[in-house]
């Protein structure tokens, strides 16, 4: 209750701390970004999953504050783990220091709600600032609202604000100058919820404000008569993602071939500069295609959180998660899991981080076991590799196998979740109490910012590991080195020979490179782990090549694609394309150790399934653990998803071997 | 006010756009206290905006989906158009 918050008087001897508290969707984000830019980072609070923010505000010739953007919270009474660390925040309890003054963000247009926190706050002795945020909007819908009188009622100084628009930030400064260092005087405020929501009404009649708007927010009203009709809003819904995807693999094509190209150059230059050996071989092949591996991705993420975050911040997704419930919940789901598994398109770090947002545990541990199902990026280069193998003269078909591949992926997600509901996470998804804010225009700023923090964010979770297992596959491939084959010693021989035309000569030279090449594969340690496991992948029609392939690509599905290729004798790059015409004749013509092909129609679709199925993804499962705080369900994913793929893959290769294609 | 005015209805049958005094929820103390603080407190003023499954209830000036299940846990009393 707003009473028992008590806590040490501020005393400011550091950089002073400012922290930004509010409800959801009031613009506390939008005014951080204001405040301090690029200039921030995100991270946990120590020992939990709760996202924070901590920028830096620069003041000419004055000392620098350090921002906090609390996470959003309705009430400190509200036992939410957001609403259990901001009290922690504030007691001082927490890893991180206590703030040294609060400024509480408020939504003009709903004030009377809001000032439910602000009179928790006032009956702490931490200075405060109240900002009034979208008074804009507030005018239009004839709200009006005297801050002088609020300011006066309340004994603290109340900023009007447009956040989006940058207005009213000097005079919030100001604001917080003035009052730091200052005991906030203790006021006889009540407590408890009802008690508390009299005196925010009564605040707001004593302000001029009304807590029923003069004029109704027709905008709204209408646009949701549409979104979030069952027919129409669904419609809608599909056109938008449509709409979402076509520009996700429209625009971020372009950056990612220039990623792939800047790499395989500069893969080249290295070898050129460096004597061939161990060396050259683990800087190119191993760093330079381990930071491309991960690199290459970074455009699809950029651009999806981007596009995400305008649609959050015109109001749109908590729409689409409105539409979306009563098709989820049929699965288990609640329309919460929307954003989660459209995030997962990208990649499936960020789709279960953003489970988090999802209130009901029970909930939010099936959305994160089933996300990695959703096909993500990394899996483009192995579909587009076996679908062409599949259907390398009939690319409709190719076509309609690419996206069935994404169908696939989709219903596995919705059948399991559906199945956990019943089996080992029983149980309903919590009924649907969802806030549909206000449509507004959304933040350019905000979003470009957003954007740039989940690169970070996927590159400090996702980079380092891809990089390391890179660098490990590298030297499981490369060790030990075999020597020198008599087929390849003899084809240098013949090239050797005076006379040679210099074609010949480069023919000869590179048939004896892929020669040794692959018997480097065959003798090298991840060789030997291949013939070890091909047991286990005989049943779905794979030899120790393709064992090999799945093997090194549990650690990152990308690394199929370059895996194979190293076994086709064609190099080691990580930076080879799935769509080079030579890499994908070379990979269609690797060859069995009975000489019979390695890649027949069924086996191609049995690995198909098996891609679109399995848990191919170390760094997913870490996640997992972290997300989930227990080892249990990252094991459980592992089980099960690779028992589905396994299953799967099985029964198409077999079938498909009965009725005569093989 | 007539005799049906002062009978407690459940929320997914109120008129829609007609006010209604919320009365009681017989509801799991997790979604209560959602409400709770999304506005739904003792006496507030509620109105629905839009039947179905979710419906879209307005508390004060919040817009909140919910589900029909918790609609139909929720008991208001309707008001006269104009009284609030």
């Amino acid at each position: 209750m707003a009473t028992s918050l008590a806590v040490a008087a501020p005393v400011v001897t550091r950089t002073l701390r400012v922290a930004l508290i509010g409800n959801p969707n009031t613009g506390k984000t939008t005014l951080f970004n204001r405040l301090c830019g690029a200039r921030a980072k995100t991270s946990n609070f120590p020992g939990t999953t709760t996202s924070m923010r901590l920028g830096r505000f620069r003041r000419a010739g004055l000392s620098d504050w350090d921002i906090v953007d609390l996470p959003g919270l309705y009430g400190l009474y509200f036992e939410g783990p957001e609403a259990r660390i901001v009290r922690d925040v504030l007691h001082g309890d927490h890893a991180e220091p206590a703030p040294d003054v609060l400024v509480v963000i408020s939504d003009a247009t709903n004030l009377s709600r809001n000032l439910i926190l602000v009179g928790e706050l006032l009956a702490g002795p931490l200075p405060v600032v109240m900002a009034l945020n979208m008074t804009d909007l507030a005018a239009r819908r004839g709200l009006t609202i005297s801050t002088a009188a609020l300011s006066e009622r309340l004994g603290v100084p109340v900023i009007p604000l447009v956040a989006s628009k940058g207005e009213g930030i000097g005079p919030l400064v100001e604001a917080i100058d003035r009052v730091t260092g200052q005991r906030q005087p203790r006021r006889p405020l009540p407590s408890g919820l009802e008690a508390l929501t009299a005196w925010a009404d009564e605040v707001v009649a004593s302000a001029g404000g009304s807590t029923l708007p003069a004029a109704p927010d027709t905008l709204t009203e209408r646009l949701d008569l549409v979104l979030t009709h069952p027919v129409a809003g669904t419609l809608v819904f599909l056109l938008v993602m449509g709409g979402l995807f076509w520009t996700l693999f429209a625009f971020a094509a372009l950056p990612m071939q220039l990623i792939e190209y800047t790499f395989a150059q500069l893969g080249r230059l290295v070898s050129m500069f460096l004597p061939p050996g161990p060396v050259a071989s683990l800087v190119s092949d191993g760093v330079i295609g381990g930071i491309a591996g991960t690199l290459v991705f970074l455009p699809q993420i950029c651009l999806l959180f981007f596009l995400i975050s305008l649609l959050e911040d015109t109001g749109y997704l908590a729409r689409a998660a409105f539409v979306n419930d009563r098709f989820f919940r049929r699965f288990g789901l609640p329309g919460h899991a929307f954003v989660p598994l459209l995030t997962a398109h990208a990649c499936a770090l960020p789709g279960i981080m953003s489970s988090r947002l999802i209130p009901s545990r029970r909930d939010r541990l099936v959305t994160i076991m089933v996300t990695p199902f959703i096909s993500c990026s990394a899996r483009l280069p192995v579909y587009v590799l076996l679908t062409t193998m599949l259907f390398a003269s009939r690319p409709a078909l190719a076509g309609f196998a690419f996206a069935a591949c994404y169908v696939l992926g989709a219903g596995a997600a919705f059948g399991s979740a559906a199945l956990f509901g019943r089996t080992v996470m029983r149980g309903k998804p919590r009924p649907m109490v969802l806030e549909l804010p206000t449509y507004k225009r959304p933040s350019l700023r905000t979003a470009l910012l957003t954007a740039k923090d989940q690169a970070f964010a996927f590159l400090r979770t996702a980079g380092t590991v891809i990089v390391a297992i890179c660098v490990v596959m590298w030297w499981l491939s490369a060790y030990p080195r075999v020597a020198t084959v008599p087929a390849a010693a003899a084809l240098r021989a013949e090239a050797s020979q005076p006379g040679q035309p210099a074609e010949r000569v480069q023919a000869l030279t590179s048939e004896a490179d892929r020669v040794q090449a692959k018997a480097q594969q065959a003798g090298s340690l991840a060789g030997h782990l291949g013939r070890g496991i091909e047991p286990v992948f005989r049943p779905l029609g794979y030899d120790w090549q393709l064992s090999v392939g799945l093997l090194t690509s549990f650690l990152a599905r990308e690394v199929f694609v370059s895996t194979m290729s190293v076994l086709a004798g064609g190099g080691g790059g990580r930076h080879i394309d799935a769509k080079d015409e030579g890499v994908m004749v070379r990979i269609r013509q690797m060859s069995r150790d009975n000489g019979s092909p390695v890649f027949t129609p069924a086996t191609s679709a049995s690995a198909l399934v098996f891609f679109v199925l399995a848990m191919q993804c170390l760094p997913t499962l870490a996640v997992t653990r972290r997300e989930t705080g227990a080892l249990k369900y990252a094991a459980l994913q592992l089980a099960y998803m690779s028992t589905v793929a396994w299953v799967s893959a099985f029964i198409v290769f077999q079938s498909l071997r009965a009725l005569g294609v093989s | 006010m007539t005799n049906r005015s002062v009978t407690p209805i459940r929320l997914c049958d109120l008129e829609i756009g007609r006010p209604a005094r919320f009365h009681d929820a017989t509801i799991d103390a997790e979604a209560r206290d959602l409400l709770r603080a999304l506005g739904l407190t003792a006496f507030s003023i509620v109105r629905l905006c839009k039947r179905g499954d979710p419906c879209i209830v307005q508390v004060r000036s919040t817009r909140i989906g919910l589900s029909r299940s918790l609609a139909g846990a929720i008991f208001v009393i309707p008001q006269p158009s104009g009284a609030v």
